[in-house]
């Protein structure tokens, strides 16, 4: 008689549910920026454990090279589990879900638009 | 040139604070707004959020403090934090709380009452903290290059809204208004909802071209029938009042407590719809904590 409690295929026994697989797959112990349009995308971006900043100049952590980007346009910083959102004072703004903001505390999902590059916010779970 | 005016949402939740998992996007603090202009910030309510706002002035190393403080009205949700808001207690600050006329003591009167030993540990005299009560004139108030005006809302027990000009910058705090109860054509509405709700001039001239509209949309359309008194406005009746006005930006504020994040995300949809349907380029949006726009 097989083990009928063995791991499960996560993938196989509830495809389609991508929120359930998503929840499996995403126990993630840091929060990450998914990169999904912009120079380099796709791609997932690792946030620093104080502060991350955004830009297309050298003095960025991120550097992203796009005429649309200020040198150093937008900090990402991290104070325990939240992650707050700064705009330095870029010349095209920082937009969180379409609103352009100064800034905000992040939560899983959102998105994140600065010039041509377009961010999902995923936060840590647990 | 005037300095940008940067809006803080510290609490943006209705009636009574709801922390927790599903309200965690929102918030859970009750209605608590600042408008920073240069080193002075102007205060707009002191429900639960107002506390947060304390240690975060506290950290931005300013040596002395100017608040303004503007009240909506007395209700619990709109000044439960002031207890808790750290630079009252700092000797080296200046507070300034405005009764919408003159003679008025009511704000005074009442941010006293709640720190009454049967309420509160500490009385409103141990402040350390220079409060000074100020009035409106005729509805307005210059206040060094920021012209702030007020106007009475229907809310039981009274409510007012309060305008902020600073340099070409409109900003309206408009919160526990149940704008339903204005309506210019409400046996329309009950026949049609997708009509415009149209809004009396008075109202809609007190909002007029707003950068921001900060605007109590509690309930939902669905919701509102059951909820009729209890002095709160529908969204979708927020984004007629945006449209009407030819407000920029609307943030729709006071969110139900029943209401978990998704069920806010659901109502700002609607009401974006409208709007879109209506051609309008208003951008509306619901109302979080942690959230500061820069203005002007």
């Amino acid at each position: 008689m097989s083990n009928s409690r063995s791991e499960p295929d996560i993938d196989s026994t509830i495809a389609g549910d991508v929120s359930i697989v998503d929840s499996h797959r995403g126990a993630r112990k840091e929060p990450l920026l998914e990169q999904l349009r912009g120079p380099g995308s796709p791609r997932k971006l690792a946030l620093l454990p104080t502060e991350t900043v955004i830009g297309r100049g050298t003095q960025a952590t991120i550097q992203i090279e796009s005429a649309l980007l200020s040198r150093r346009h937008v900090a990402l910083r991290r104070n325990g589990p939240d992650v707050t959102l700064v705009d330095l004072d870029s010349q095209n703004g920082v937009y969180v879900n379409g609103v352009r903001v100064h800034s905000a505390v992040l939560h899983e999902g959102d998105t994140v638009q600065v010039g041509d590059v377009v961010l999902l916010f995923r936060e840590a779970a647990g | 040139m005037s300095s940008p005016a940067i809006v803080r949402f510290w609490g943006t939740r209705g009636s009574i604070p709801t922390p927790g998992h599903k309200t965690r996007r929102y918030g859970g603090n009750t209605s608590c707004v600042e408008i920073e202009v240069g080193d002075r910030s102007f205060i707009c309510d002191g429900g639960t959020g107002l506390r947060e706002l304390g240690l975060d002035l506290l950290q931005r190393g300013r040596s002395k403090l100017e608040a303004h403080l503007f009240f909506s009205h007395m209700h619990w949700d709109h000044i439960q934090g002031f207890p808790f808001f750290v630079p009252a207690y700092a000797p080296n600050n200046d507070l300034y709380v405005y009764e919408t006329a003159p003679g008025e003591d009511r704000v005074q009167r009442l941010l006293h009452g709640q720190m009454r030993s049967e309420y509160f540990p500490v009385s409103f005299a141990d402040l350390g903290a220079r409060v000074e009560g100020r009035s409106f004139i005729d509805g307005v108030l210059d206040l060094d290059g920021v012209t702030v005006r007020c106007l009475e809302q229907n809310h039981p027990g009274r409510s007012f809204a309060y305008s902020f000009e600073i340099g070409a910058t409109k900003i309206v705090y408009a919160t526990d208004s149940e704008l339903d109860f204005l309506l210019e054509n409400p046996e329309e509405v009950e026949r049609d909802p997708e009509v415009l709700r149209r809004l009396p001039s008075s109202v809609v001239g007190f909002v007029e071209g707003a950068d921001l509209l900060i605007a109590d949309g509690q309930y939902t359309d669905a919701e509102y029938p059951k909820k009729r008194g209890w002095g709160h406005a529908r969204s979708n009746t927020v984004a007629d009042l945006a449209l009407q006005a030819g407000v920029k930006q609307c943030a729709v504020f006071h969110h139900d407590p029943m209401h978990s994040d998704d069920l806010v995300d659901d109502k700002i949809a609607r009401a974006k719809e409208r709007l879109e349907r209506a051609g309008s380029g208003c951008l509306v949006f619901g109302a979080r904590e942690g959230l500061a726009l820069k203005l002007g």
